[in-house]
């Protein structure tokens, strides 16, 4: 036991340098929890090899910032996660889980509760809506990948392959006739699903769209369709976006 | 417009601008933009999408690539802001560990593909050598004579994987040493690095 923790210990360079394979990276992270002494010494190697990255800097092209700020701005945040302050993913998801399950039952009972009260249930439901996105831009496995829409515009999209959801947002989206409307899709190994139409707000700016159902593979496609929706796509995606490596 | 804004700040040199002395204005920005703030997640571009850009395309070799990373990293501290701890390090280091891992899990999956060989065999050949792009800065020479304070295994070591994204295993092969070597001398690699750059 004493051998092992000292060779693990020895990973910590490594570690800090990214320098280890993904199953190592994951024990490491483990051990990191409980040990004090390796995480300050992780620490000061990230800090030193900081340093290796910046010395690197080059100036990026000036017509990225603005494009690169507003994305940013369009897309939602991360709620901080105050079980991961100590390392272990699992230990957060544990903790975590209890109080999803209680804002849905929550939900649920209230919908119950409230019978036919229409206007009540949409509320509820959007609540829910709105924990679910922040669910998924949260997920600890949550990799944000961003692509240029064809017609102009820029999409990101969020996707935890945990939860098999991604938050889809834009902005920029050329403004489409009355008779039109932005569909998205998945489109994957398990063909093409249709999954919401789009609705376009703030000036250009789209999103947060739920996607849900997503499996490995699956990209996210966004179609210009007629306005009523279509069960397959009637046109070439203007975007399609890649899952990204959790 | 913000445009403009660029224009006003291009005769300085923010890119770079030496780290330390931008570290705790970064960590207040980075702490401001948790709460959502726009005009701090501006600022917090202007000082760290440089950095981000330099060590992506250090690591991927392909300048449009970098800059694709260098776009989803910027997105990424702004939605992932909340996660950081000033406590637990500073801006610098949480928001280049993230841009590494980006390009390292990026240049991993293209090497599992075909390329792996021929991007070994470059990696090798040049793995030192000094970027072209690279702004001319104190900063930059003080990494370089903290780096070549190490001996030459450490550096290679450090350098490989650092700036060549292989693992510790990976970086034994290419040079024919054992893995436990290799990782002992990016520890000690390491700890060398942090003394010489005088990491608080």
């Amino acid at each position: 036991m004493a051998s092992g923790d000292h060779d693990l210990h020895m990973l910590a360079g490594a570690y800090a340098l990214d320098a280890v394979a993904d199953d190592e990276r994951a024990r490491f992270t483990e051990h990191l929890a409980g040990c004090a002494l390796c995480r300050a010494e992780v620490g000061e190697f990230r800090e030193a090899a900081a340093r290796l990255g910046t010395a690197q800097a080059v100036r990026p092209r000036p017509e990225l910032r603005d494009p690169v700020i507003r994305s940013a701005l369009n897309t939602g945040q991360a709620g901080p996660v105050i079980a991961e302050r100590q390392g272990s993913p699992t230990a957060s998801r544990r903790r975590r889980v209890p109080v999803l399950l209680t804002a849905a039952a929550a939900a649920v009972a209230a919908a119950i509760g409230i019978g036919t009260h229409y206007a009540d249930v949409a509320d509820q439901r959007s609540a829910t809506r709105a924990r679910t996105v922040a669910t998924v831009l949260s997920a600890p496995d949550a990799v944000l990948r961003m692509a240029h829409v064809r017609s102009g515009g820029m999409a990101v999209v969020v996707t935890s392959r945990r939860e098999h959801m991604a938050v889809f947002f834009a902005n920029g989206l050329r403004s489409l006739p009355g008779a039109k409307r932005y569909e998205l899709w998945l489109m994957g190994p398990n063909g093409e699903r249709p999954a919401g139409m789009l609705a376009v707000h703030r000036k250009d700016m789209a999103g947060p769209a739920l996607i849900t159902g997503m499996s490995a593979g699956d990209m996210v496609g966004l179609t210009v369709e007629p306005a009523s929706g279509s069960l397959r796509p009637t046109s070439a995606p203007v975007v399609l976006v890649r899952q990204g490596r959790p | 417009m913000s445009q403009g804004r660029w224009r006003d700040r291009a005769g300085d040199d923010a890119v770079a601008r030496p780290v330390h002395r931008a570290a705790p204005a970064l960590n207040d920005l980075l702490t401001a933009v948790a709460r959502g703030d726009e005009r701090a997640y501006d600022a917090v571009y202007d000082l760290t999408s440089g950095w981000v850009l330099g060590i992506a395309r250090k690591v991927l070799r392909d300048p449009a690539l970098a800059e694709e990373v260098m776009q989803e990293v910027m997105l990424e501290v702004w939605r992932l802001a909340s996660r950081f701890d000033p406590a637990r390090g500073s801006g610098t280091s949480w928001v280049m560990t993230l841009a590494h891992r980006r390009a390292v899990d990026l240049v991993r999956s293209e090497r599992s593909h075909a390329v792996r060989e021929l991007r070994a065999a470059t990696a090798v050949i040049d793995y030192d050598d000094v970027t072209e792009a690279v702004e001319a800065s104190l900063e930059a020479e003080r990494v370089q004579r903290c780096l070549s304070s190490l001996t030459s295994l450490q550096r290679e070591c450090v350098s490989l994987a650092y700036y060549g994204g292989y693992t510790y295993a990976e970086v034994a092969e290419l040079l024919g040493v054992p893995s436990g070597t290799v990782k002992t001398r990016m520890r000690d690699g390491l700890i060398k690095l942090r003394d010489c750059l005088g990491v608080p």
